[in-house]
């Protein structure tokens, strides 16, 4: 694996922090008084987060091989038990570790 | 503030549930940060105690390893983390009387989990709401904090074939993804940021999620009108992880 540099790790786990944090914040520093927050604000707050999730599952299958080998089918069997797992049970940390166990096993045996 | 054992014993036992939540998440999490990047511990404990916040600390190794530009992460942090904005809130007036460091260290660390825990605010009669706020914010720190540094050291002691496991990521925005469909208000929302993920990995394969928040804020914001009439009055961001 290669050596990630710290002149670049540094800088980029800042910037997360500071981004977040001051999200975090924000509401307080500027409605703390007794000003409304504008509409448009609270819309994009409530909408943009299932959007946002939904581009970060395609984005998670942006490098899938579907021409060729193995034709994207270990991605597609683990999302499957993944969907089927979470629809029947609920249970977030069942789904994820089942489903990303059996996608370990396909790369590295099945599909190996 | 007024620590008491019984305040503390309260705050801990609502706690629980996350306790389990957050020990498995952020240990896996600190898996996928030793297995894909190589960091250790101090890396694991740096970012688990700073940005306290599932998604980024899955994605954070991805962006790590991709070596993403720091305008990148902060357009995806922020994407990802803006429904935090909305959990100030009801809690502007709630903690006016905390002292502004405990406020500063409280705003730091309140998550979808340590929200919900209070804003319900079960805390014991006779005891200080603010400090089983308080005990609550920083019992589920820990458990992040623990778990992601756990993990890490785990993933960097027992030599197994990691390959594949950062699927995890794949996972858990499934999930999370499966869990707000539930709410009827958040399905258009969700196609919309589908169509633009799409046109994003059309227009700029290498780097698509640019585009693709572009897109998708547009398409939200000239949709407002109509998704706001599709909105129950009380809607509001809580939504998971």
């Amino acid at each position: 694996m290669p050596e990630l540099s710290l002149s670049y790790v540094w800088p980029a786990v800042i910037v997360m922090f500071l981004v977040t944090y001051a999200i975090r914040g924000f509401v307080f520093a500027a409605f703390g008084g007794s000003k409304k927050p504008p509409k448009v604000i609270l819309y994009l707050g409530s909408v943009i987060s299932p959007a946002v999730i939904c581009m970060l599952v395609v984005y998670c299958f942006r490098n899938t091989q579907i021409l060729s080998h193995p034709h994207g089918l270990p991605e597609l069997i683990a999302t499957v038990v993944c969907v089927a797992l979470h629809l029947w049970r609920r249970n977030p940390l069942l789904s994820i570790i089942i489903s990303t166990i059996i996608y370990m096993i396909m790369l590295q045996f099945v599909f190996a | 503030m007024k620590f008491t054992k019984t305040v503390t014993l309260a705050s801990w036992k609502a706690s629980i549930p996350v306790m389990l939540g957050y020990l498995v998440m952020g240990f896996a999490g600190g898996v996928l940060l030793a297995k894909e990047t190589g960091l250790g511990a101090f890396w694991a404990f740096f970012t688990s105690a700073t940005a306290v916040s599932g998604t980024l600390q899955f994605l954070l190794v991805d962006m790590l390893k991709n070596h993403t530009a720091l305008f990148t992460i902060a357009i995806l942090t922020l994407s990802i983390n803006i429904r935090y904005a909305l959990y100030g809130l009801p809690l502007i007036n709630r903690w006016r009387h905390i002292p502004i460091w405990l406020k500063l260290y409280m705003i730091l660390t309140l998550t979808d989990e340590t929200f919900a825990l209070e804003v319900a605010d079960n805390h014991p009669d006779g005891e200080d709401s603010m400090t089983y706020c308080f005990l609550i914010s920083m019992f589920d720190h820990l458990y992040w904090i623990i778990g992601v540094v756990a993990g890490n050291i785990a993933g960097q002691l027992i030599s197994f074939n990691a390959k594949g496991i950062d699927f995890a990521m794949t996972a858990l925005f499934i999930v999370i993804l499966l869990d707000q469909l539930q709410t009827k208000a958040n399905r258009i929302p969700a196609l919309i940021g589908l169509c633009s993920a799409i046109v994003g990995l059309l227009v700029y394969p290498a780097n698509m999620l640019i585009p693709s928040i572009v897109v998708g804020l547009i398409a939200l914001l000239a949709l407002r009108s109509r998704l706001e009439s599709a909105m129950p009055a009380t809607e509001g961001g809580a939504d998971h992880a």
